[in-house]
Formats: structure tokens, sequence, C-alpha cells
């Protein structure tokens, strides 16, 4: 077996990781965006609420909320499939990052544009949508690439939920050919072609949507 | 007619005073100075008048209607009070003309045709014309007070506020905007400006509200004001801020 012929096996599997990263990453900037946007509302019991959710999803390691969610839910009757679980841990613990950058970002906004908004006549939510949250995800751009790196990176976790991503399909060929070393470095390669892939289409949109002549400091 | 009536308008900040009873009234197509030194509460009074900033108590008569009342709907006054701020304070992820369109987009429900070609008028208004599709951090402070006062006027506001409208910018940039005041008050525009520029304030029509300690000590043309003022306090801020005048 060649070098090219591990890596065409593997690749089957680099489908399930690009599903399994990218479900997490959407599931992550909803859950982000929500929590930021609740905490610029700035109510008291929400906060508490959504600080619990932050510190918990940051203080808990990805495969112990996996577990949980895909090992404990099913014994209170609440079956999960692999995917959902992996959004609900990993998409929810990229949330939890997320929301903090998110909420750096919104206080980067030059709350002069705002006084204007509110002085032109516009509501909280058309000021949010306007003028707010569109500077809020450029500033956050930086933080966003870190954060989707870092989902691609856990996704292998998928495998012990029994998602055939790229690493299940690299063990499973790795104990019938023992043939680790090759394998191991095809699974590396394809990782950073994906990284890479993702980082080029990431910075694109980031340069795309570029304020002209903005530069944060 | 009068437009805007203010009666016995006082704010307190923990307690302080900041404005302890203003009254003065602006007429349509008036233009009225308010002057004072730092800290006397010439911005506070501007953001009270359409309740940025919340008045502890006095009546802001506008249009015959107390807006300091409970049952206004204040985002619908504000739509008819248009606000120039010191900084510009330009969306800056918006181009000039994307700045004017914004507030005829959602708040006057325009298309994007009948936006863009209001926008394009009022940025023609103010010369900017050719500056539409730039970014704010690509317009001098002067541009992008244009821009500004562009955006303001385009929501055909009843009455245009100015804090500070040249102390962020050079002396030949202030002269410009001095002139483009005057051309809106040529136009009937009712203007009331902020400002500790002497230079500007000599440069408009109207008259000067001097402010002292959260109240209006003098109302008068500044030539009165900057010649032997009875108060004590008006004569000191002119010797100081206009020593050879």
């Amino acid at each position: 077996m060649t070098f090219l012929e591990i890596i065409s096996i593997l690749v089957r599997g680099a489908g399930f990781t690009i599903l399994v990263t990218f479900a997490c990453i959407l599931t992550g900037l909803f859950s982000g965006l929500l929590a930021a946007l609740l905490f610029r509302l700035d109510i008291r019991p929400l906060n508490w609420l959504l600080h619990a959710f932050t510190y918990a999803f940051r203080g808990i390691p990805l495969l112990v909320v996996l577990f949980l969610v895909f090992f404990g839910l099913p014994s209170i009757g609440l079956p999960i499939p692999p995917l959902l679980a992996m959004m609900l841990s990993l998409g929810l613990i990229c949330g939890a990052y997320l929301s903090e950058v998110f909420r750096g970002a919104l206080k980067a906004v030059d709350p002069n544009e705002i006084m204007v908004a509110q002085s032109m006549g516009m509501h909280r939510i058309q000021i949010l949508i306007s003028i707010e949250i569109p500077q809020m995800l450029r500033f956050s751009a930086p933080g966003m690439l870190n954060e989707f790196t870092t989902v691609l990176k856990y996704s292998p976790f998928a495998y012990t939920v029994g998602v055939p991503e790229i690493l299940k399909e690299a063990t499973s060929l790795a104990l019938t050919t023992l043939r680790g070393m090759e394998i191991y470095l095809a699974v590396g390669i394809l990782y950073f072609l994906i990284y890479k892939i993702m980082m080029e289409m990431f910075l694109w949109v980031e340069r795309h949507y570029a304020i002209p002549g903005f530069k944060q400091i | 007619m009068t437009l805007l009536q203010v009666r016995n308008l006082t704010k307190n900040y923990d307690g302080i005073g900041i404005l302890n009873g203003v009254n003065f009234s602006l007429h349509e197509g008036e233009i009225k100075v308010v002057m004072g030194p730092s800290g006397c509460g010439k911005t506070t009074l501007l953001r009270c008048l359409n309740r940025l900033v919340e008045p502890s108590s006095g009546e802001i008569i506008f249009d015959d209607k107390d807006i300091t009342a409970a049952d206004v709907d204040i985002r619908q006054v504000r739509q008819r009070i248009g606000f120039v701020f010191q900084n510009f304070a330009l969306y800056r992820h918006l181009s000039a003309l994307e700045n004017v369109k914004l507030g005829l987009r959602k708040l006057r429900g325009l298309s994007d045709a009948e936006a863009t070609q209001r926008a394009i008028y009022e940025l023609s208004h103010v010369e900017m014309q050719d500056h539409q599709d730039k970014y704010p951090a690509h317009l001098s402070g002067g541009q992008q007070q244009r821009v500004a006062i562009a955006r303001a006027l385009a929501m055909d506001p009843a009455v245009l506020f100015f804090d500070e409208p040249t102390s962020a910018l050079d002396p030949l940039m202030a002269r410009e905007i001095a002139n483009l005041l005057n051309r809106l008050h040529a136009e009937k525009v009712t203007i009331l400006c902020v400002t500790h520029d002497v230079t500007l304030a000599k440069n408009l029509p109207g008259d000067v509200l001097f402010l002292n300690h959260g109240h209006v000590e003098a109302e008068a043309p500044i030539s009165e004001l900057m010649q032997n003022h009875a108060s004590e306090n008006v004569r000191a801020f002119f010797e100081e801020k206009a020593p050879n005048a």
C-alpha cells in the first residue's frame, strides 16, 4: 500500500471531520453570538445564567461534557446521535469562548456611534443589527479564527462517540496494516490541509469585509 | 413661532446640580449659540433636550408638546431633532453615502433607490458628493463633520443641535463649518449650537446663551457680551477666550 493509497482511504473520513467541525463552528457561532447579545442587554438574572454557561463550558474538559451528553443523557431517556452530541459539547464549548470574544469586540464599538444612532431615534435592536453586530464581527475575526482552529483540532474526539472521521479511519487502518508511522503522518497532513483551506477561506472573508482605512489597535 | 421652549430644566448627578433651572426659547429659523466655561453644563443641556440624558425636572416644550412627559414616544421626537456631535461619530464600517442612508432606510422606511437619491442630494448640499464612497477613516475631520451634518439634515429635522462642531478641527476647517452653518441659517434651518469657540460664535448671527453653574447667566448678541458686560463671569470668560477682541 502506497502513501497515496493511505491518504485516499483517510480522505473518506475527512468528510466527517469537516462535517463535525462546521457543525460545531455553527453551533458555537450561534450560541456565542446569542450569549454575547444577551449579555449586552444587561439583565441581571440572565447575566448570572450566561456567566454560569460560559464558566461551566470553559471549565469542564471536552471529553467529560461529550460523555455526559452522549452517555449521560440516554440514561435519563434522551438518546443523542453522535453529531448532535458533538454540537452540544464541542459546539457549546466553542460558543462559551466565542461569547467572550464577542463581548470584548462589542466593547470596541465606539459608544459615540451608538449615541448618534439613539439621537436619530433608532431603537435598541436596530442599533444592534445595523451598527454593533457588523463592527463586532469584524473586530472578532482574529479571536474567531483561533476558536475555529481549536474546534478543528478537537474534532477527533468525535471518534470516541463513533463518528467515522479521519482518526477513526486511521486507527482501523493502522490495526490492520501495522504501518502507524505513515498512517498518522498522513493524518497530520490531512488535518493541516483542512486547517489551511479553512484559514484561507476565513482570511478571504475577513479581507473582503474589512473596514477600509480602519486599523484596529 | 417658538419651536423649543425650556422651562426650569434641572439635571442632578449624585445630588450635584449640573443644570440648575435653565430657561430659554428657540424660534423657528433662529440660530442660538450656547457658551460658557468648561463644566457649566452645555453638553448636558443639549443631551437633556432630546433626552439622551434624562432631565431631573423641568419642561421641554418642543413643537407645543412637553417631551419630558411619560407618554411621549421619545424616539419619534428624536427623529425630528438632528444632532451633530463633537467627534463626528460617523459609523466607521459604512461609507459616507451609507452613513447618510442608514437613517433614511431604517427610520424613514425609504427604498434603497430613494434613500440613495436623498443621501446624494444631502451630500451635495454640504459639498461632499465627490467623497460619497469613501469611508470615515479616509476623510479629513472637516469632511467627516460635513458628512455628519448631511446625515442629520437627511432626516429633515425641525431643529439641528451642534455640540462643539469645531473643537476637533483646525482653524481653516472650522471656518468652513462656520460658513456652512451660516448657509443653513440662511435656508431657515433652526440651529442650537454649543461651542466654546469664540471665533465661531462671532461668525454666527444669533444670540449667545451664556451658561454658568448650570443656569443662564446672560442672553444677548456676542458683541454685547464681549463689551463690558455687567456680569463679572461673562467678562472673565471672554477676556480669557478672546483677550484681544
